[in-house]
């Protein structure tokens, strides 16, 4: 077709315009002086948070409210137990085997100076002697009580028989104990016997997982944050359009109402609703989802004014699109890009709301694993217990900064006035 | 070309209601528009032309609205449709092209799209395949090859788009174009091909034009005849050979000295006097008198009727009204 070449001085340009979504993605630049890499970890984030809280049970070894071990574990600790510690060949098992007659000299115990075995020894001591000589058996518990300063001497010494038995942490004596074969635990000394510990990020204050505890509570934000944003969305989006391409009085109106709703500072308005309504789950998403419709009614409405005002809508027009058709196929696939970037930062807004209002005991209803309530049940034990608050809280500032990094960056790509060439 | 009228404008007058006041952006315009014609609209920016030229279509929203007149479609009145029944007409008789081809089309949708969805509105019963095979065949026609019919309005340039916006109005074979401005925002040699591409698309399709413009060197290329508006009224319509060479009225004399010419020969351009007037409180009796180098004192009182003072031509001006002219001579 000669003709139309002729006409066409493009062809060659054609190629240009030949660039794909990886290309594109590449192209996108600076993010406040951040790179593109900045939307791919997001994104990688926000997939990640999603699937823990798809799949919480593949990732947490303990449920959400079982309780594992001690209380106050800090990570990766174990609870002292104090066990009675003899050579192989001794036929003591508790304490109270050590018991001698009156006369007869004093069994020797090891200790670690100052440690909680040491108490712990000279206590429960104290306490057998006292059943003894109240029970007239003859018997006495007066053990010589030698103190240690190191782990290693003392096992020497009770190895050597210069000891009888020592009193020592049961954690600390299994890391050692392939190395003293001739030496084997009895019981332990006060009865506690849980050793379960080692715990990623600690137990909290009746004995529960924290890391667990964390994972369970990502399915609540996560929750909450979507669903609440799904139903802003769907509230907002249709009122905006309709606001910003109708106009006129029911414009008035529904901006009226919109902005009353905006200008109440955001917490406090959840708060009201919830304090309304009671705590639960639903009414939390619900309480978050009417506090950001107006987000989305701003936004929605002013791009419809903005879009319904171009050339192409008046095209459209002038090639006999009716109203519906404007407004399905011409403003609402022009309003949607900005919508689907609100919604990513809206999601990051949602969880730190739904947070908050937990934080604040309006939230959810105390029995349910979630961020806000274990930093609340966590402040209480600051200064003795700092794993309490700060998992949840490194938890919510992550995901709050992956959905919100992927919205800012989503932006970058996908508005052409902020992108660089 | 017939002398058949195909679209008849009767005393159309088209205001804006602002807070300032009412605004007659057309008033009282009467014209035809023939078969198969060309018919240039001029007139300076604020004249009313392009409120005309969407008031045609009843394409205007408020605070514009018509105040009165008829629109005589191949003699239905337009303005006694309802809203539905001027949507059918719009896009399938009568279709337009806009000033900015950069703006006019929707981003967000391929080229392909714009045309079978033009199709599909009208013809709802078209498969998707012959909408598709229709617009093809017809961007051929207009130089648009196929593959280019799968991209977006923004990988294409401003002659490409103006072309996709006529190819939405002869989508349906609308009967009448009305082009506003269709070449303002592009370069001289693609204003030149796109020119001549009307001009051919007259000849294939039998379209008749509306060519709404302020530059008289387009108008005098292509139009057949030249309608001139000054300050919302109809000032002078006419051939386009017998008014440039045979003007009445002043307006259009002044227009015309003051387009740059190679025959100038060091003189210095013509400058028309004055200022256009303010249409919020426009000057009684003839709109041009305060310019008008023959101002009369009836020019002062009256508003001229266009009368016929050629050969189809006709001017609205009290200097070719034989009693006007006696009674001022009297005076």
């Amino acid at each position: 077709m000669p003709a139309s070449d002729q006409n066409n001085p493009e062809i060659w340009q054609d190629e240009l315009q030949h660039v794909g979504f990886v290309r594109r993605l590449l192209m996108a630049r600076k993010w406040y002086g951040a790179d593109w890499w900045f939307v791919a970890i997001s994104a990688v984030m926000v997939l990640g948070f999603i699937f823990v809280a798809l799949f919480p049970d593949l990732i947490a070894p303990y449920g959400p409210d079982e309780i594992v071990g001690t209380s106050f574990l800090a990570p990766g600790a174990y609870p002292v137990v104090p066990v009675l510690l003899v050579r192989t060949d001794s036929t003591a098992q508790a304490l109270m085997d050590l018991a001698v007659p009156e006369n007869a000299e004093r069994p020797a115990i090891g200790v670690i100076m100052g440690g909680p075995t040491a108490t712990a020894l000279r206590e429960h001591a104290q306490e057998i002697d006292e059943q003894l000589t109240s029970g007239k058996t003859g018997l006495r518990l007066r053990p010589r009580i030698e103190r240690y300063a190191s782990l290693e001497e003392l096992l020497n010494d009770v190895s050597s028989g210069k000891l009888q038995a020592g009193v020592v942490d049961l954690h600390e004596f299994e890391k050692l104990a392939s190395r003293y074969p001739q030496l084997r635990t009895g019981d332990s000394i006060t009865g506690e016997t849980a050793a379960a510990g080692g715990f990623l990020m600690g137990t909290n204050e009746i004995g529960q997982d924290v890391f667990s505890r964390l994972i369970w509570g990502t399915r609540v934000a996560i929750l909450v944050g979507f669903t609440s944003s799904i139903l802003s969305l769907l509230a907002g989006l249709p009122l905006g359009l309709m606001a910003g391409y109708l106009g006129g009085t029911f414009d008035r109106l529904l901006s009226l109402v919109m902005d009353s709703l905006y200008a109440f500072p955001g917490l406090i308005l959840a708060i009201a609703v919830t304090a309304v309504l009671g705590p639960s789950m639903y009414n939390v998403i619900l309480a978050i989802a009417v506090l950001y419709v107006p987000t989305y009614y701003r936004i929605v409405r002013g791009q419809t004014l903005a879009v319904k005002e171009e050339v192409y809508i008046e095209a459209a027009r002038s090639i006999g699109a009716t109203r519906r058709e404007i407004l399905w196929r011409y403003i609402y696939p022009n309003v949607i890009p900005s919508v689907a970037i609100i919604f990513s930062v809206n999601v990051a807004d949602a969880i730190l709301t739904g947070a908050g209002l937990s934080f604040l005991g309006l939230g959810m209803p105390p029995t349910i694993a979630d961020w806000g309530i274990d930093l609340a049940r966590g402040q209480r034990f600051i200064q003795t217990a700092w794993w309490l608050i700060t998992y949840p809280g490194l938890a919510i500032m992550l995901v709050v900064l992956a959905f919100t990094m992927m919205g800012e960056g989503l932006m970058e790509i996908y508005n052409p006035k902020l992108r660089e060439r | 070309m017939s002398q058949e009228p195909l679209f008849s404008i009767r005393n159309l007058t088209v205001e804006y209601v602002t807070r300032a006041g009412v605004v007659k952006a057309a008033e009282d315009i009467s014209f035809d528009i023939r078969r198969q014609e060309i018919l240039g609209l001029v007139g300076e920016s604020g004249c009313g032309k392009s409120t005309l030229g969407k008031a045609l279509m009843r394409l205007h929203r408020p605070p514009a609205r018509i105040a009165g007149g008829q629109l005589l479609f191949e003699g239905r009145d337009l303005m006694k449709l309802s809203e539905e029944q001027m949507c059918s007409i719009r896009g399938a008789e009568i279709g337009m092209v806009f000033q900015d081809p950069m703006t006019s089309l929707n981003p967000v949708q391929r080229i392909i799209e714009h045309l079978t969805e033009t199709i599909h509105a009208h013809e709802p019963e078209t498969t998707d395949e012959e909408a598709r095979a229709r617009a093809a065949a017809l961007a051929e026609k207009l130089g648009i090859r196929a593959e280019r019919l799968k991209e977006y309005p923004h990988q294409m340039s401003g002659g490409m788009r103006q072309r996709v916006m006529i190819s939405l109005a002869l989508a349906l074979r609308a009967k009448l174009v009305i082009a506003d401005e269709p070449t303002t925002s592009l370069d001289v040699i693609v204003e030149a091909k796109f020119l001549d591409l009307l001009r051919e698309l007259r000849q294939e399709f039998g379209l008749t034009i509306l060519l709404i413009t302020h530059n008289i060197g387009v108008v005098a290329e292509v139009a057949d005849r030249v309608a001139v508006m000054y300050a919302a009224r109809l000032v002078e319509i006419g051939d386009v050979n017998e008014i440039f060479a045979n003007s009445k009225h002043p307006y259009t004399q002044g227009l015309l000295r003051s387009v740059p010419n190679i025959e100038l020969d060091g003189e210095p351009l013509y400058k028309m006097e004055g200022m256009p007037p303010n249409l919020l409180h426009p000057p009684a009796g003839c709109r041009f008198h305060p310019r008008c180098p023959f101002a009369m004192e009836i020019c002062r009182r009256e508003t001229p009727a266009l009368e016929t003072v050629g050969p189809d031509h006709q001017a609205a001006c009290w200097l070719y009204h034989p009693a006007a002219a006696k009674s001022e001579q009297h005076g």
